[in-house]
């Protein structure tokens, strides 16, 4: 019984983030992001992974928007707004470096602040550094699920192998026959 | 392949007497009815899960962008952590705001395709010690998605407490059961490569899978140490099942290995397509779905196990069916549960166990240690298919063969894997961003090499489950309260694990770049065996050699937990070989008269 309740509980919490979600959408062409947002996540991770002569980056890849969507639909409200803060610091730090937002600063100075953010990245101490972490990772498990991203890597595996596999064989036993000690 | 038979029959006939009533159709319920219905019984298997339509659910070949969340649960769904495990006081689900709480192998990739095949905690709660218990309840049980590793026991392991002096030895040899391992690798198919080892006897391999070339080049690396990396012994047909028109080879398409588990087109063996579609094809068998039993009903006359009672998982409803032979098969640690339940004025400790021992004796394996390494030969290499198999590579024990460890008792071997999977973990850990981060990752895609060990956890009888006298299921049923961890020998044990990997990494020539120590929750190795075991001696066993009672003759138990001690290597083929030698004999022992 008291899992019935919980459940109707957890309901009523669903159906209350789905309607902020809808009330925003209103204002938005997006699911949770604001469009200052969107475009500062979008110029953003095609700074971490950007195009190249191989292959498009996190603009080609819709990172941006895989990631409104996740966010859309978090079940935790914190993460949403973890989320929020940390693109508004991208923004303020660009500010403060260059005396305009991440949009309207140029690419040169969008990398200097990305620099800046990401810190010391294997011991990440500041809001910023934090940040950074944060929305690489997200950038890399976008993307590298993308195919965009997944055939950057000349991944050349999920497929059908109907005859002999791929790899090598080895000659005989490891130990010989000899394998007892 | 064909399409499945119905075999789903809520309306499976109840007034008839069977010869045999199987509980669970995982790998033991599975190859029970498959025995049974070939030596003609009449057969009754009841499960408390559902039919699933499998295909439907796994999707094998589904790119992670052809999904909505990439292949993961919905947001709302909540997979037990490492460290949930460790510190939420249990029933681990109660309080949580999920919707479903589900074991860690939920927190891997590709969760949205198990989702309905691992259980929610929330309905089926545990109290006691810290225990990653990892369950599946549908028609075959944790077969559907098993990790496919597919290994022997050897005298080794058998006759471990001659050699060491700790706990029993097993009430059979090696020869005893080898017939049956050669059966069962001819029924289900395994795929592997003869290596000659007393310590992990060969089977009777199908076609091997392959080592790509970080592996070649450790597997060389290990044999000149005379250690034995060898490619992953799969439960996998690779040549196919002759007069099996159920299941198909394996097209080596990885997603098995990719995601929690499970082959939709069935080349990994599964139960329902290895063995209780057959059986059901014999005419000889009866199946009943959402039917949890809760009771194995006594004669009081005779003192024989008359049925059992299940309850309806859907309905609540409770029934009771006549069998002249009961079958536990409802994997390790619900059977022990299945055996205390059953009090009755006769058997006031539960059935079977008046040597006290049910519930004891629990083992399994000890995981956590591991490592991870960088082939530098291998960065910037064009890249190869690497990861279209079932698993990459099984290291064989080398502990306590020869030499005596100063330290600890028993063995331990590694699961391991090198070459480009389909998303590039390393990228996590690649610094920095930029056209240079992308081509780092690119260019170090398949150069790592990694593997976790297994190790033998000793069989004590202070590790124990009991029933917990308040908690219970969502069908009211009385849970199972945990009094169980590891001991010294299994830490020990555990040190000595990391030790071994970064020197054979060492010795390789392959750069550390990841240690991994600690050592993971109880339960997390999903192995778990012991609670009613075997034995000759009825004060300290709870069934036979043939997996019959002590006490009731005609009472079977015929899963991992008559295990007499966990060796290290995975027990799913033990299982199926040891319930395939005891349906011989319940086949043969009811034929003559003597189980009534
Ligand atoms: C992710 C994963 C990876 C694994 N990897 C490997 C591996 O590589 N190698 C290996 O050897 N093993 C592996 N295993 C373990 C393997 O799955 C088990 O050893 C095997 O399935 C045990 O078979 P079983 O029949 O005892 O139990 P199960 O397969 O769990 O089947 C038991 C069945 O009984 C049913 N049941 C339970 N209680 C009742 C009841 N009261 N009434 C009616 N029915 C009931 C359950 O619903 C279930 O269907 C793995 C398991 C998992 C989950
Ligand atoms: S690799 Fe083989 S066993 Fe695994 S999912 Fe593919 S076909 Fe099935």
């Amino acid at each position: 019984m008291s899992i019935e309740m919980k459940r109707r509980e957890l309901f009523k919490f669903a159906a209350g983030s789905a309607v902020a979600v809808s009330a925003m959408r209103a204002q938005s062409p997006h699911l949770f992001f604001t469009p200052d947002e969107f475009a500062i996540v979008d110029e953003l991770t095609e700074i971490l992974i950007p195009a190249d002569e191989k292959s498009g980056g996190a603009k080609a890849a819709k990172v941006a928007v895989y990631l409104d969507r996740e966010l859309a639909e978090a079940f935790d409200d914190d993460q949403r707004q973890k989320t929020r803060a940390g693109i508004a610091l991208v923004d303020k730090l660009s500010m403060k470096m260059n005396e305009v937002g991440f949009l309207a600063a140029t690419p040169k100075q969008r990398v200097e602040v990305v620099s800046t953010m990401a810190g010391d990245e294997e011991k990440p101490k500041t809001p910023e550094e934090m940040f950074f972490h944060e929305i690489k990772s997200a950038a890399v498990r976008a993307y590298y699920t993308s195919k965009i991203g997944i055939e950057d890597q000349d991944y050349k595996g999920n497929t059908m192998q109907m005859k002999d596999y791929a790899g090598e064989l080895p000659s005989g036993p490891a130990l010989g026959n000899a394998g007892s000690k | 392949m064909r399409s499945e038979p119905e075999v789903e029959q809520p309306t499976a006939d109840l007034s008839k007497t069977y010869d045999a009533v199987i509980v669970g159709s995982g790998a033991a319920g599975g190859m029970a009815a498959y025995v049974l219905t070939k030596h003609g019984l009449n057969v009754l298997l009841l499960e408390a899960g559902r039919k699933q339509p499998i295909e439907k659910e796994l999707k094998s070949m589904e790119w992670p962008y052809q999904h909505p969340r990439r292949g993961e649960m919905p947001p709302d769904d909540h997979a037990l952590t490492h460290n949930e495990y460790t510190v939420r006081p249990r029933p681990y689900a109660k309080g949580m705001p999920y919707n479903h709480v589900y074991s860690y192998v939920q927190g891997w990739g590709g969760s949205d395709y198990s989702k309905n095949i691992v259980v929610d905690e929330k309905d089926n709660p545990t109290t006691g010690t810290p225990y990653a218990w990892v369950r599946a309840r549908l028609l075959g049980g944790k077969t559907a998605i098993w990790g496919r590793l597919a290994l022997r026991l050897s005298d080794y392991d058998f006759k471990a407490a001659s050699r060491d002096g700790f706990g029993e030895n097993w009430p059979i040899e090696y020869k005893d059961i080898e017939p049956y391992y050669d059966r069962v690798d001819l029924t289900l198919g395994i795929a592997g490569m003869k290596e000659n080892l007393p310590y992990l006897p060969d089977s009777k391999f199908q076609r091997s899978y392959r080592l790509n070339k970080g592996e070649m080049m450790f597997r060389e690396a290990m044999a000149k140490q005379g250690r034995v990396a060898t490619p992953y012994r799969a439960g996998v047909t690779t040549d196919g099942i002759k007069g099996n028109k159920y299941r198909s080879k394996c097209l080596g398409r990885g997603a098995c290995n990719r995601r929690v588990g499970g082959c939709d087109i069935h080349a990994a063996f599964d139960s329902p397509t290895g063995l209780i579609y057959p059986a059901f094809d014999t005419g000889n068998l009866s199946i009943r779905t959402n039917a949890t039993v809760y009771e194995v009903t006594v004669d009081k006359n005779t003192g024989l196990a008359s049925g059992v009672s299940f309850i309806d998982s859907v309905t609540k409803q409770t029934y009771q069916v006549k069998a002249k032979t009961v079958l536990l098969g409802a994997s390790t640690l619900e059977t022990a549960r299945l055996l205390m339940l059953s009090k009755s004025t006769t058997y006031p400790n539960g059935i079977g166990n008046s040597s006290g021992h049910v519930g004891h004796n629990f083992c399994e394996h000890v995981m956590g240690p591991g490592v991870t390494g960088l082939i530098k030969d291998l960065v910037g290499k064009p890249h190869t298919l690497d990861d279209g198999r079932p698993g990459g590579f099984y290291l064989a024990r080398f502990r306590n063969l020869t030499e005596k460890n100063p330290n600890f008792i028993r063995g331990y071997g590694f699961e391991g894997e090198s070459g480009q999977g389909m998303f590039p973990g390393h990228a996590f850990s690649t610094s920095g961003f930029g056209k240079d981060f992308k081509k780092s990752v690119r260019d170090h895609a398949g150069a790592f090499i990694s593997m976790g060990g297994f190790g033998e956890v000793l069989a004590r009888y202070e590790n124990y489950v009991e029933i917990d006298p308040e908690q219970k299921d969502r069908w009211g049923i009385p849970v199972l309260r945990f009094n169980y961890k590891f001991g010294d020998n299994e830490r020990k044990m555990a040190k000595d694990m990391t030790e071994s990997a970064k020197q054979m990494f060492e010795d390789a020539g392959i750069q550390i770049v990841g240690v991994d120590d600690e050592v993971l929750t109880e339960g997390w190795s999903i192995h778990e065996m012991g609670t009613s075991r075997m034995g000759s001696d009825p004060k300290k066993s709870v069934v036979n050699q043939h997996q019959q009672s002590h006490d009731v003759k005609n009472l079977f138990v015929v899963d991992g937990s008559t295990h007499v001690s966990a060796a290290n290597q995975n027990p799913t083929w033990t299982i199926m070989a040891l319930c395939w030698r005891s349906c011989d004999y319940l086949a043969d022992q009811l034929g003559k008269g003597n189980l009534a």
